[in-house]
């Protein structure tokens, strides 16, 4: 089977700043980085469970099908992705601008991704036949803090410090389980209202109450739920 | 999305028109557990008019699913359009449901 089965409208064209100058005082870079907007959007991280134990245990037929099977649950199933901005072993970084958010062919809220995920996560714990994928955890944050630079020609990147409270949040995941901060579960909270739901709509009616934290690297305390599937 | 159901001899149908995602599951799922509620365990959904499913809508036909096997009853799908069939394969759902090309041949395996 091909991967171009599930056939979603073009992607955005959204495109990093490249930086690049050579001169380290260039005049020129500082006012360039001065002239870059924000991007605002959402950002989580998927990390797959058990797959480096599995490395040791069997060989690449065995970890490979998971990865495979698993990779493929997350993204294509959810309209993903064109939003993958990265992966490195077995996590992988996704950022959604709002922008495109409202463009999307499977969600087009905060809310409405929030339950994507959950469903994913959800999907993966109870699927009857075993061996078939790998378990994940998550965690979600909205960013406004966020530069989409890169520092190398033709990638896409996205840097700034949400992203480092991001992958904060991970932390405090453990399989089958997302992390959001308080800032995407206000985002959530807003979806509901406009949407004329209750605020314990859906797969929000299992969210935890607030935890706080002061993860390293990040001054400010960072308040954020939890949602197991 | 529209959820119609209709008491047949050996089971009873559901059938399923439209797009199956995260504005829409809950009357699915409302549909699904008041049926599964009501003692009925041979249900047969036919996704003959479903042209798009999310995976909180996969959620809910394997919740469907694993209620179902727990009270020795039977949970078949049919009529799958074949984007649909695609994201049952990706997802690894055909190996757990039984599948059907018509509707005529799955109430027959009931």
């Amino acid at each position: 089977m091909t991967r171009s089965i599930i056939r979603y409208p073009a992607a955005l064209p959204y495109m990093a700043h490249y930086i690049h100058f050579t001169d380290p005082n260039s005049p020129e870079m500082h006012r360039f980085l001065e002239g870059i907007p924000t991007t605002p959007g959402t950002c989580f991280f998927i990390d797959i469970n058990k797959s480096t134990d599995l490395k040791y245990l069997g060989g690449l037929p065995d970890w490979g099908r998971k990865l495979n099977n698993t990779f493929n649950f997350i993204s294509l199933l959810n309209d993903f992705p064109d939003n993958i901005v990265k992966g490195i072993g077995d996590e992988i970084m996704l950022y959604i601008p709002d922008g495109e958010l409202r463009r999307k062919h499977t969600f087009t809220t905060y809310y409405q991704l929030l339950e994507e995920i959950y469903s994913t996560v959800d999907n993966i714990r109870n699927f009857p036949v075993p061996e078939m994928f790998l378990p994940c955890k998550v965690s979600i944050h909205y960013c406004t803090e966020v530069y989409n630079i890169t520092f190398f020609k033709g990638a896409n990147d996205y840097y700034g410090r949400d992203i480092d409270l991001t992958a904060r949040l991970m932390t405090k995941a453990v399989e089958n389980r997302i992390v959001l901060s308080e800032r995407f579960y206000a985002r959530v909270q807003n979806d509901l209202a406009d949407l004329n739901l209750p605020e314990r709509y859906g797969c929000v009616g299992k969210i935890s109450g607030k935890f706080m934290e002061q993860f390293r690297g990040v001054p400010e305390i960072t308040e954020y739920r939890i949602l197991d599937a | 999305m529209e959820v119609t159901d209709q008491k047949k001899e050996r089971c009873s149908v559901i059938h399923i028109k439209g797009r199956l995602d995260t504005t829409n599951y809950t009357v699915l799922e409302k549909k699904l557990m008041e049926l599964i509620d009501r003692g009925e365990n041979r249900l047969l959904v036919n996704l003959s008019g479903m042209d798009y499913v999310s995976s909180s809508g996969l959620r809910i036909l394997l919740m469907a699913l694993k209620r179902i096997t727990v009270s020795n009853g039977k949970f078949a799908l049919c009529s799958l359009q074949e984007n649909i069939k695609e994201i049952f394969e990706i997802s690894g759902f055909t190996n757990i449901f039984e599948i059907y090309d018509t509707e005529e041949t799955a109430v027959k395996s009931f």
